[in-house]
This record gives structure tokens, C-alpha cells and sequence, in this order.
């Protein structure tokens, strides 16, 4: 490369902390996709792992190029997803969201529990194969597609059965359709996420993909506001850069990292974004 | 915007700091989070070396302390900030093996050497050339602790460990390797997770296979549990308890009190080893911070001791020259002499002390 000394010094720094942002946006947007439906579905960060356990074993064992893996990397999510998806799309709003961090444990038991995969000790030696170009540009597709969807008849049929999922189906919206392909989405972006962050980081290990993190994916789109696919990705990056950005507060750190949260959420209930979408007329 | 502005203005602060005369090392350590506890142990017996580095006449080291918070990012973060911003020449820490297996590739691609004073899983050594561990791995410590057992007429065990978590199971790897070495019949293995407050079904089968000799690999939390419990289902102490290094640690007398009585563990260094070297650095210790120093600190005060000569022995704050010069280490420190292998581990286990609960806290096993 030809960057100047002080700017390749300055990338390399800060590279786990620019791929963490372009990985969580996109993990924003997988949570943006189900909640725009009105879904309260918490399987992102379990996709994220199935994307990045299948597809550090596709680098690992089979040696395949990171070109094949990553779009490879969405089949087992996308698969998973659709496996579930009948019985849990059955469910609604904490119920839905107590199956769905139900599933991440199971996976995150099988991956303790399959020699194959590392156990508590988790697959390492991933090759960084994944340049911090592909993971911004994978975001701006994906933020472009989700608006351009957003401000289609499909987005006001997702906000409608946002509001109101019966009298959408009332209007004609079918509903169940529509839950299955957002979960479908959800799934895919979650996956690419989690084969971009272990094609980055080099490890991976069980305790990446389980309640903690589903967690923390929801609060990047309630931080950012679910109005428009900009909010989420906005929560991502504020929640992500934080602490980092207070890294020099040491001892008192975590504590403002915290402050912030609250006065956010107190002062700012639709999210820092709290914009909508203007929608084509139908 | 202002982020960049801050980033310009740190740069231009660590390449003014760079002209100065002593020599910048980075120490990445677990200050916030659950395992706090460990991380500011390892700081504190840092800084206690390097006062009394500061006070001798050696070649000076600017330390410069990161938070890892106990997580992978959270080490690699601060090891890109301390190599790409401070420029350091090496780096003590990270506290965890997990960290270790994140960071270390990180370092390692730069060159910059790094000293693990806690991180005793198998294989972080293999990550690459310049890293580096004080820690003794598992690997030497378990096989002293089951030759004592075998010694004591153990002639069979039973295994339980706990599954999710990275440093148990290597350590339970380890254990199930040392018992076959030595010549043990392992009855059965049973597993659980560090959370678990219930062992009954786990114990309740052990029971009844009546081994000599119990090994348990967990953090210090769930083995207190797991002992708590042998008692109520009337495991006496005919059976030797034998546990991992995350039994080492003052907190299982305190949580687990008198069922912990009997449990032999090894340790590379313990709190009351006579010699004088030892008795000086824990009044030392004491003086500074008001209580007794533990396994964490004596480590990471040998480490920086270790570190402080070989930037004495390389003659230049060169990453590449420092990490030579740690291969050439010979001292003499509060966990007994010390040497590095041509692979970058301890060179010896001599100074592995057998220790045995009695009362609510360890001492030297007979």
C-alpha cells in the first residue's frame, strides 16, 4: 500500500476497531430487518456464529479461498433459519424473543460440545482474509438495499405489520411470508457479520455468540433508532467507538461508558436517529 | 471528527515521547469487569518491580498500563494502541490465555515481544516467535501435583472439569495426560459448566465409583462448589482432592471453608517459601499496598525484573534486540532461578511447591 507512514500506523491501530464498526453495523442491520417487521427476534448473534463457525472450517479445513467461503458462509444460517423459522414465526414479542435466545444456547452448547469445533477453546489460526474494503463495502450495499426496500411497498408493509400485525393482514400483507423473509435477511447479514469479524480476528470461540452479545445487537438499534437502516448502523458505531473513545478515562471508563447509555435512552426514546422514512406513493 | 482530532493529537504526543531516554513497555491486564481481580494483582506487582527498578540504577522503562476488560477485543485494542501509539518495545500481559490467543498474533506480526505472566493453557507459545510466558503452563505444574498423589498411594481418579470455559478444559487436557503418564486409572469423566450451582448427578456417580483421588479442573468459584458439596453427599477424606491451577488461589478457603480441607494443589510459588529474596518482596508488597501479595503478583514482579535485564542485556529499546536478549535470561527471582526454553517457555518446574488446604488456607503439603 501507499499510505503515508503516520496514516498506515494510525489504520493499523485503530483496525480492529474499524473492522468491529463495519462488523456491528452490519449486525445492527440484521437486527433492523426483523425489528422493522415488528419481530422481537434475537437469533442475530447465533447466525453471526453459525456464518463464522462454518465458515472458519471452510478456511480451515477445506482451504478454500476467502472469495468462495464468504458468500458460502451464509448457507448454514440461511438454512438454519429456515429450519426454525415454521415454529418460531408462530410467536410473538418476548415469547418470540425468549425461543430465539433459547436457540443461540443451544448452538453455543454444540460448539462447547463438538470436538471439531475447538470446544471451550474455540477455532484459531482463521486466515485475515477479509480486507476492511469488502466489510464497508458489504455495508453500503446492504444499507442501500435496505432503503431502497424500506421505501417500497415491502417497507410499508413491514411498518404496517409493525404497528399492527392482524389489521395488516387484514389489508391483504401476508404476513407470514413476510416474517419468514426478514428472518431469512436477518439471517444472511448476521451470517456474512460473523464470517467477515473471523476472517479479521484470527479466533473465534463459543462464548463470541451467545447471550451477551444477542443483547448488545439489540441495543445498537434501540440506541439508534429503528425509523430508517441509518439508526441502527448509527447505534453500532456510537456503542462500539465509546469506549474506546474513553479509553482514557481508565478507572471511570466503564462508568461513562454506562452514563452515556442512560442519558441516551432517557433524553432520546425514539433513538438518536429518530427519523422516518418518506415512502414512494404506492 | 473530534475522534480524529484526538487520534492526530495523541500521535503527535507519543512521537515527542519517543526522543525521550527510557524505554516504553506496554502492560495490558484485566482492570475492569469480573476478573478484575487478577489484573490488578499483576499492576500492582509490576509496579512494585519497577519502583524498585527506578530506585537501582538500570536502564529506565516509561510503563504504560491498558485495560483489557477480560475480553479478546478488548486485549487486542489495547495491544494496537500500545504498539501503533506508544511505540513500545515489548509488552507484559495479557492475563488470560483466551486474550493471549487473540493479541498475540497481533504482536507477534509486529515483532514486538510479549511476556504472558498468567496465560498457562497449552500452546501460547506456538503462536509465533516473539511471545513469550513466565507462567508455567499447566503442562509442568499438574504432573508435580499427581506424582505427590501417586506418592501418597493414589491409585485411581475421577475426572470433572468444567466444559465452557478455555482455561479449564486445557487444563483438564492436561490432568487427564499427567494421570495417564503417571500410571492412574481414570474411572470416569464428568463435565459442567462454570456457572452450575449443582453438581449432585456428576458427584453422585464419582461416589459410587469410589476413586482414591478426585481431580478437578475450574475456576476457583465452581471447585469451592464442587467441595462444598462432596461434604454434603459424604465424601470423606479418604478421598484426596486434587485440583488445577484456578484452585490456586486464597478464595477457596474463604468461600469454601473447612470442605476444602485436604484438596493439594501445585503452585509455582507460595506466599510463606522461606528464602529471603521472597520474605523481602512480600514485606515489600505489603508496605505498598497493605496486603499480602498473591501468585498473579509474584509473577508479574518477577516479569518486569526479567524484562528490565534484558533491555539491560540488549543495549537498545529495539523489539528485535530485547527479544534476544530474553532468550539469554538467567534470574534468580522470587519464584526460584529462571530461564527460558529455546521455545520461550520456563525452562524448569523446581520451583513448584505441592500446597494443601487446612483450615480454610493453604500451606506446604508434607
Amino acid at each position: 500500500m501507499t499510505l503515508p507512514p503516520f496514516l498506515a500506523d494510525l489504520i493499523w491501530t485503530y483496525q480492529n476497531v474499524i473492522v468491529a464498526l463495519g462488523v456491528n453495523g452490519l449486525l445492527a442491520l440484521a437486527m433492523y430487518v426483523v425489528l422493522a417487521a415488528g419481530q422481537l427476534s434475537l437469533g442475530q448473534a447465533a447466525f453471526m456464529g453459525l456464518g463464522a463457525y462454518s465458515s472458519a472450517l471452510l478456511s480451515l479445513r477445506l482451504q478454500l479461498p476467502f472469495t468462495a467461503v464468504l458468500p458460502l458462509s451464509v448457507v448454514a444460517p440461511v438454512g438454519f433459519a429456515l429450519l426454525v423459522g415454521g415454529p418460531t414465526l408462530r410467536l410473538s414479542g418476548v415469547y418470540l424473543a425468549i425461543a430465539t435466545i433459547g436457540l443461540g444456547e443451544v448452538l453455543r452448547a454444540v460448539y462447547l460440545n463438538v470436538d471439531v469445533l475447538g470446544g471451550a477453546l474455540g477455532l484459531s489460526g482463521i486466515p485475515e482474509a477479509a480486507p476492511i474494503w469488502l466489510i464497508y463495502l458489504i455495508l453500503a450495499v446492504a444499507l442501500l438495499l435496505l432503503w431502497r426496500v424500506g421505501r417500497s411497498h415491502i417497507g410499508r408493509a413491514m411498518e404496517a405489520m409493525r404497528v399492527d400485525a392482524a389489521a395488516a393482514a387484514a389489508m391483504g400483507v401476508d404476513v407470514r411470508r413476510y416474517r419468514l423473509g426478514v428472518l431469512l435477511a436477518s439471517a444472511a447479514l448476521a451470517g456474512l457479520a460473523g464470517a467477515l469479524s473471523a476472517h479479521a480476528t484470527d479466533f473465534i470461540g463459543p462464548n463470541d455468540y451467545g447471550f451477551e452479545p444477542a443483547v448488545t445487537i439489540l441495543s445498537f438499534a434501540l440506541l439508534g433508532g429503528i425509523g430508517s437502516p441509518f439508526g441502527p448502523v448509527l447505534g453500532a458505531w456510537v456503542l462500539t467507538l465509546l469506549p474506546e473513545l474513553l479509553r482514557g478515562f481508565a478507572d471511570v471508563r466503564l462508568v461513562l461508558n454506562g452514563v452515556v447509555i442512560v442519558l441516551a435512552v432517557l433524553f432520546l426514546p425514539r433513538g438518536l436517529l429518530a427519523w422516518r422514512m418518506r415512502r414512494i406513493a404506492a | 471528527m473530534r475522534f480524529l482530532v484526538m487520534l492526530a493529537a495523541c500521535l503527535v504526543l507519543s512521537t515527542a515521547a519517543g526522543a525521550a531516554e527510557p524505554v516504553p513497555v506496554g502492560l495490558v491486564a484485566i482492570l475492569s469487569g469480573p476478573n478484575a481481580a487478577y489484573g490488578t494483582a499483576i499492576r500492582a506487582g509490576a509496579e512494585l518491580a519497577l519502583a524498585e527498578i527506578d530506585a537501582g540504577g538500570g536502564p529506565k522503562i516509561a510503563l504504560t498500563v491498558e485495560d483489557s476488560g477480560g475480553t479478546k477485543d478488548g486485549a487486542i485494542n489495547a495491544a494496537r494502541k500500545l504498539i501503533g501509539r506508544d511505540h513500545v518495545a515489548a509488552i507484559i500481559g495479557p492475563t488470560l490465555s483466551n486474550e493471549m490467543f487473540a493479541m498475540g498474533p497481533v504482536a507477534n506480526g509486529r515483532g514486538v515481544p510479549t511476556i504472558g505472566t498468567s496465560t498457562t493453557a497449552a500452546g501460547i507459545t506456538d503462536i509465533g516467535p516473539f511471545i513469550f510466558r513466565t507462567a508455567l503452563p499447566e503442562a509442568d505444574v499438574i504432573p508435580v501435583t499427581m506424582a505427590r498423589a501417586v506418592a501418597r498411594g493414589v491409585k485411581t481418579i475421577a475426572l470433572l472439569y468444567a466444559s465452557d470455559d478455555a482455561f479449564s478444559k486445557s487444563g483438564f487436557d492436561t490432568m487427564r495426560a499427567a494421570a495417564e503418564q503417571a500410571g492412574l486409572k481414570i474411572l470416569t469423566v464428568e463435565s459442567f459448566a462454570s456457572k452450575d450451582t449443582d453438581f449432585s448427578a456428576q458427584l453422585t456417580k464419582i461416589k459410587a465409583l469410589q476413586p482414591d483421588a478426585v481431580g478437578i479442573s475450574a475456576l476457583v468459584e465452581p471447585v469451592s462448589g464442587v467441595l462444598l458439596q462432596t461434604r454434603q453427599l459424604g465424601f470423606g477424606p479418604q478421598t484426596l482432592f486434587i485440583g488445577g491451577n484456578g484452585a490456586n488461589s486464597p478464595r477457596l478457603g474463604q468461600i469454601a471453608g473447612a470442605a476444602a480441607d485436604g484438596l493439594i494443589v501445585g503452585s509455582p510459588w507460595f506466599v510463606a517459601k522461606p528464602d529471603p529474596l521472597n520474605q523481602a518482596f512480600v514485606a515489600a508488597f505489603h508496605a505498598r499496598t497493605g496486603h499480602d501479595p498473591d501468585q498473579f503478583a509474584a509473577q508479574a514482579y518477577d516479569t518486569m525484573k526479567i524484562l528490565d535485564e534484558a533491555i539491560a542485556r540488549a543495549g537498545s529499546a529495539s523489539p528485535g534486540a530485547i527479544r534476544d536478549a530474553l532468550l539469554r535470561t538467567d534470574h534468580h527471582g522470587v519464584m526460584g532461578p529462571f530461564r527460558f526454553t529455546d521455545h520461550r517457555d520456563p525452562a524448569s518446574a523446581e520451583g513448584v511447591v505441592v500446597l494443601e488446604m487446612h483450615g480454610g488456607a493453604f500451606r506446604v503439603a508434607e
